[in-house]
This record gives C-alpha cells, structure tokens and sequence, in this order.
C-alpha cells in the first residue's frame, strides 16, 4: 500500500525486491527490505545526521489492559473515589504518588508524571490504537505507530541491530504494533513466545565457516551485480542482508545469562523484570525502541489486589532500569515512557474493582529529554475530571517526539499528502520536557 | 470476617434447626461500602467498619435506617477488621492501624498507629474478650491485649510472597468458640490453626484451588482465603474463597467453601456453587453445627446455608451488591449483612 502512494521511481521497478527476497533470505529479510526509502521526509539530511548522532533511545513499558492512575500516578486518599492506599511523599518536593510505588517515589528526579491525559477512548482496541499512533485511526490511512516513528527517525541504516523490538509475551490484549505506511522496514522484531527471537540463530546443519563463506561469495556476486546497476532498490537488498547478518550476530543481546549474576539479581526473577534488562541490553547495544508490554492490569474485579501484585513489579523492574541506565550513563539518551491504553474508573464497582476510564488518567516520562521531578497537570479531587494541563493522545505523541528532539511538525509524503509526524494541532507539552 | 463476639450456643433455642428459606427482609443504601460488622448492646444496633474510614452506627429500630459515623476521629484507609471487646469496639485498616473505641460515645480510647507494617485484614476476638488477632498483609498474625492494648505474640511462619514472586495477603482470622486456637488464611489457600495461649501451630491446611495464578494471558493471581469459622464444637473449620478463575479479570469463580475436621487433618467437604459466584467472604455455623452460613458474591451478594450432614446447599438468596460481612441477630434466624454501598436483614425461615 505504501508503494502505491509513495511514488516510487520507475528504477526502482527494475528489480523486483519482496519477489527476489522471499526467494533468497527468509522472512525476516523481506521485513527490514520492503518499502526502504519509500517515505519521504521533507528534512535534510545534514539534520537527520544530527538527530541521529545523538543516539537517543526510546524504552516503552507498555501497562497493557490500562493501569489504575489512583494506585499509581495520581492518587486521591481519603476521595470517595480514592481506594485504600495512601499517597506517599517521593524524593521531590510536593511531588506524593501511590504507596504502591515506594523504590520509583524515591527515583523522581529522572520523571515527569502526566496526570492529565483526556484521550476519549476507553476501549482496548481503539484506546491502544490511539495511545500507540497518536491520533484516531483512519481508513484511508494505516499510520505508524510510535516504535516504528522512532526508529524510522532514529534508526541508521547501517545499523546491524534491529530498529524497533518489541516483547508481549502475555496472551491477553497482545498487539505486535504496526509500521503502517512506512512498511516493513520499520515493522517491529516482535517476541511474543519466548524472550529470544526465533530463526535468527544459524542453523547446526551451517556450519560457522560455511556461513562465513556463503555471506562471501553473496558479496562478490553483490558487488559484480551492483556494478552496472546501481539504484535505491539494489543497495536496500544489500542492506537488508547486511541486517540480517547483524541480527543473527546480536542473538547474545537477548540472552540475559551473559549478564553478571550480580546485575540478573538486581532485576530479579519476573518475567517482565528480565525483559526490562534485555531492553536495557539493547538500547545499550543501540536500538533505537524497544517495547516491553506488562500484561494484564484490567482490574474490573478485585483492582486493588491486581495493583498490589502489578505494581509491585513495575516498581522493582522500572526502578532498577532506571538506575541500571543512570549509572551506565544511558539514561541522558534514553526515554522510559510508562503508558497503557487508558486509565481507570474514579468508581468502584460492587466487585472492588475500576472499570475503563479515559477522560483523566496518567502516564509518566523519564530520563532523556525530559525535566524530571516534574508533576504536570490536574485533575479534579475525585479524580473525575481534568481541570488543569489537559493533554490529548496527540500530545503526548509530539511530547515524546521532542523530547527525543524530532520535530513533531515534520510530514511524511504519502504521495502528494503531508502526514506530520504527531497530529494535525498538537503540541509538544514544554512543562515536561528539559 | 467472622468475629465471634457472641457463644454462638446462647441464642440456639430460638433458631431454626435447618433453615429452609432466606429472605432480604429490608435493604439499606449505604454511603460508603461496609466491610465488617458487630453488633452492639442492644439487638437492633450494629457497627460496620467501611471504606469512607470510619465506624458506623446502624440503629435498626429506627424509622429511618441510616449509618451514622461514631466518631469525627477515622482511620486513614478503609476499615476492614471490626470486633467487640466488652464495651469497647476495636478496628483495624488498611492504614495498619488498631483502634480501640468506647461503644457507647464513640470515643478513641486507644490508637496503636503501626499496629503492622502492611494493611490490616481483619480481626478477631476471644470469646471472653481478652484477647483480639489481626492479620495483614506484612503477613504476621499479632495477639493483643484487648483491655491494655498490649502485643502479647506476633506470629509469623507465612511466606510473604506468593510461589510466583508476588507479594502475598493474610486475608483472614478466627478464634475459636472455646477459646483455645487461632486460624488464619493467606492468599495462597494456607491455613495455620495455631494454640492461642502458646503459638505452637496445631495443624496446617491446605486449600489451593481457592488460590488462581494466570501464568500465560494476565500474568497475576486473584482469589486467597477470605472467610474462616470454626464449628461450636470447635472441632470443624470451615474455609472460604472462590474456586479457579478462567478470566481473572473478573470475580467469575464458583463461590467455594471447604470444611475440615480440622485436628485430623481430614476435608469433610468442598463445595463449590456456579449459581451465585465469587467470593465467600464471610462464614459462620449455626446452632448445633447443623448448618453453615456463607455470604459474599461477585458484583452480585448472597447467602448461601449448607447443611452440614452432607454438605449440600439448603437454603438461598441474592443480596443486592456484593456482601463483606455478616452477622447473627440475637437469635440465629436474623442475619444481619453489610457490603458494596449497602446493609440488609436476611430472615431464616
């Protein structure tokens, strides 16, 4: 679809890529070939080259089924709506979050709280959708989501690590995540059975040397190829080659074993703790996005024993990634956004319970980019309302962008349409942002 | 939330031997949700402990029932453990708390402000008064003073987090009618019955279907021990939860109520009821140990009587909103339920 709208010119039929690659490499070459170079950005290149060299690196922790904003971000004690935890003081003055969240109260200085989100949507699907492109889907139009953006203005094409992985190993709301019309290229490396990627480990019937020698001869028939016939599509097959060489060579970025013991304990044994070192192991490693989904926080019955459980592992897991990335002097480039598709009822239900809700919930920003210490906007003392900062999907999606310092006004050209970046009318919020 | 404040042996005359129907008699909009309840001197006057903090008078010989705070003086998080110690009323919250209040004004006789380090869950109290249990989820059980207000014991022996890492709950506590042992139940379906006067545990039971862990579509746990009772005889102890769980986003499981004989070691019966699902958060027998009482829900409330010879269900009735609490009427044949933003009176017939 993208093709189509693109333009592509007339040189770049000459060779018929997503054919000779299904042929020749498996289906993971095709992901990183197809549609290369078919957006076209209206920036130079000397400010995509610096935007670039600033190495910034985005690790989204995906609250999937909607966390409660009153047991974490945004508590009400002693509200009708409130629920039983306390607020409790963090490291910032003024600045009181759920009891639930004790080491991240204590970790402050490196986030902004969002408390004033009023994205309309309070369905999964949809809410996802919207949470994850920044604006409501639109038939004509599949757009990307906030990994593929990222690693679509972040990612170098010379890279041999992946652009945009992403880990939902949860059954329940699992999305893949889109790169809609930026294609395949930017498509995430999605890990959804296991914590390592499959089929990018070499076969045992290959062995290392014939592996080396078949990648050898290919560049020599590469090269003898390309000599008289050079164009976008022949370099991106080679490209896409090279990735996939670089891909089976960073298999050992997922394997946690070649951690320290030390550094494994410190994150400890949940799931979703192991696969925030492995998102630290890759942003270390240079990609660009990584997402790690926690699944399931729909608490419609018993919310608050849901939150002690989950909440308890997003501390710990969030906590230690934030001062891993601190001390190895990653967290300066590196954005840890929390978020899930919307937020949760001020009202309890009869099961002790809160409902779907997305008229005034949080979400929070830390590390790159981003003025920590900060609590930006409000909402009413039952939490029903927000009357103060009210920020829309699309402006979270621009306040990300800036941080990570893309410009969110940017337009794609689909064809002849301008997509900017984050949404027609939003704004980065400037309160959060360093 | 079974305080036994009352030998429940003193008002059997005037029970029904084998309760055949349930009725709601009259319901009552709350303000806030109840969690716990007592009664007080008078038949007609009950206590609850609710989420708005504080403790609630509820004079049912009015002609308008409402519930009516004791005090200006709360808790600073829900009330979840309420019992009667004499004339003193005796609360415990989740802000992990105690407080010790006069019955009659309403005055804090005495705050214990770190009661435990974690959310109170509930108590219990001696059939002579002198002794409160509460459980949280720091997951110790501690025995009080109830005149002085003094730790006697602090008992641990639970593991604090669940067998998938998680912290774990201590939901629930009873003492038994002669006075002599303590049962508790965490979130994983352990229960310890434990020598009041020593600690020593006397038996250890297990109840594991009550526990749901989803290690594939949600990742977290839902269930736990929320109901305990011991029989008159204190020879039976009855537990209660909810069976598994499919989607544990919701209280869709069959209610559940398991009995033991317990010094034995030996489950009577496992008595699970897809009709009226959820959970079982209240249970208590009734005259002679024939039948059992058990009260709780999913959104929905009900209480359910089993006969105890076989351990089927004999007697019914949906109860508006999810129930917390209950408690006897003078006599038996009153059941008198507190829960999500209501009250009622059940009659036995």
């Amino acid at each position: 679809m993208a093709s189509k709208i693109n333009g592509c010119r007339p040189e770049e039929h000459g060779l018929s890529r997503r054919g000779f690659l299904t042929a020749t490499a498996a289906g993971v070459t095709a992901s990183f070939a197809a549609d290369m170079g078919a957006i076209h950005g209206l920036r130079s290149a000397a400010m995509a080259s610096e935007l670039k060299k600033q190495n910034k690196r985005v690790i989204l922790l995906w609250l999937a089924g909607g966390a409660s904003q009153f047991e974490t971000w945004d508590p009400k004690p002693g509200a009708k709506t409130g629920g039983p935890f306390r607020a409790i003081p963090t490291n910032v003055t003024g600045i009181h979050i759920s009891e639930l969240l004790p080491e991240l109260a204590q970790r402050m200085q490196h986030t902004a709280i969002i408390r004033s989100l009023n994205t309309k949507i309070a369905d999964h699907g949809t809410g996802a959708d919207l949470m994850e492109c920044g604006r409501v889907a639109d038939p004509g139009v599949k757009y990307p989501d906030i990994g593929a953006v990222v690693a679509r203005e972040l990612g170098r094409l010379e890279s041999k690590v992946p652009d945009y992985v992403s880990l939902y190993t949860s059954t329940e709301g699992r999305r893949k995540g889109t790169s809609g019309f930026l294609g395949a290229r930017y498509a995430p490396m999605f890990l959804s059975e296991s914590m390592t990627p499959p089929n990018i480990v070499r076969p045992d019937i290959i062995s290392e040397i014939d592996h080396q020698d078949r990648a050898a001869l290919r560049d020599v028939l590469a090269k003898r190829f390309t000599a008289s016939r050079r164009n976008q599509a022949v370099d991106s097959h080679a490209s896409a080659y090279q990735r996939v060489h670089g891909l089976m060579a960073s298999a050992d970025l997922f394997d946690i074993e070649r951690e320290p013991e030390s550094v494994r304990n410190r994150y400890g044994s949940s799931q979703f703790a192991q696969q925030c070192l492995i998102a630290r192991r890759l942003v270390e490693a240079d990609v660009p996005f990584v997402k790690v989904a926690r699944a399931w926080w729909d608490s419609h019955g018993q919310n608050f024993e849901t939150h002690q459980e989950l909440c308890a592992d997003l501390d710990h897991s969030m906590s230690v990634l934030l001062d891993d990335l601190a001390e190895r002097g990653l967290l300066e480039h590196t954005l840890v956004i929390t978020l899930g598709e919307f937020g949760r009822t001020p009202n309890i239900n009869a099961s002790l319970g809160r409902d779907h809700f997305a008229s005034a919930w949080s979400c929070s920003l830390s590390g790159a980019g981003i003025r920590g210490g900060v609590a930006y906007g409000k909402t009413d003392d039952e939490g029903h309302r927000v009357v103060e900062g009210e920020a829309s999907a699309g402006d979270l999606f621009a306040t990300i962008l800036a941080a990570l310092g893309i410009d969110h006004q940017h337009e794609y050209m689909l064809g002849s349409r301008p997509i900017p970046l984050a949404d027609f009318g939003t704004n980065p919020i400037r309160e959060v942002l360093a | 939330m079974m305080p036994i404040d009352e030998p429940a042996t003193e008002s059997a005359a005037t029970a029904p031997s084998m309760p055949q129907t349930l009725k709601v008699e009259k319901t009552v909009g709350l303000s806030a949700i109840g969690f716990c309840v007592t009664q007080g001197d008078a038949a007609t006057t009950l206590f609850a402990g609710m989420s708005d903090f504080a403790i609630h008078r509820i004079d049912l010989a009015a002609e308008k029932i409402e519930a009516v705070p004791i005090s200006q003086e709360r808790h600073n998080s829900y009330v979840m453990g309420l019992v009667r110690a004499g004339d003193k009323l005796i609360s415990g919250g989740y802000d992990g708390a105690l407080i010790w209040w006069n019955m009659a004004s309403g005055e804090v006789v005495r705050r214990v402000e770190s009661a435990h380090s974690k959310w109170v869950r509930m108590l219990a109290v001696s059939p002579d008064a002198s002794r409160v249990a509460s459980v949280a989820d720091d997951m110790t059980t501690r025995l009080w003073d109830a005149a002085s207000g003094d730790l006697v014991a602090t008992w641990g022996d639970y593991e604090t987090k669940t067998p998938h890492g998680f912290p774990s709950m201590l939901y629930a506590v009873t003492i038994s009618p002669d006075g002599r042992w303590v049962a508790t139940g965490d979130k994983t379906g352990i229960v310890l019955v434990r020598d009041l006067a020593t600690g020593e545990i006397a038996a250890r039971l297990e109840t594991p279907v009550m526990y749901t862990w989803d290690p594939k579509a949600r990742r977290h746990s839902i269930g736990g021990i929320r109901s305990l009772a011991f029989s008159n005889d204190s020879a039976m102890l009855a537990v209660g939860g909810m069976g598994k769980v499919g989607n544990i986003d919701h209280l869709e499981g069959s209610s559940r109520v398991e009995v033991f004989r317990w010094q034995d070691n030996v489950r009577l019966y496992e008595i699970e009821d897809n009709k009226l699902k959820g959970l079982v958060e209240a249970l208590q027998f009734g005259p002679g140990d024939a039948w059992l009482a058990a009260a709780g829900g999913d959104n929905s409330g009900f209480v359910t009587i089993y006969r105890m010879d076989d351990g089927k269900l004999a007697a019914q009735e949906k109860v508006g909103n999810h129930v917390h609490d209950f408690v006897f009427g003078d006599a038996p044949d009153t059941l008198y339920v507190v829960g999500h933003n209501q009250a009622a009176i059940v009659k036995l017939g």
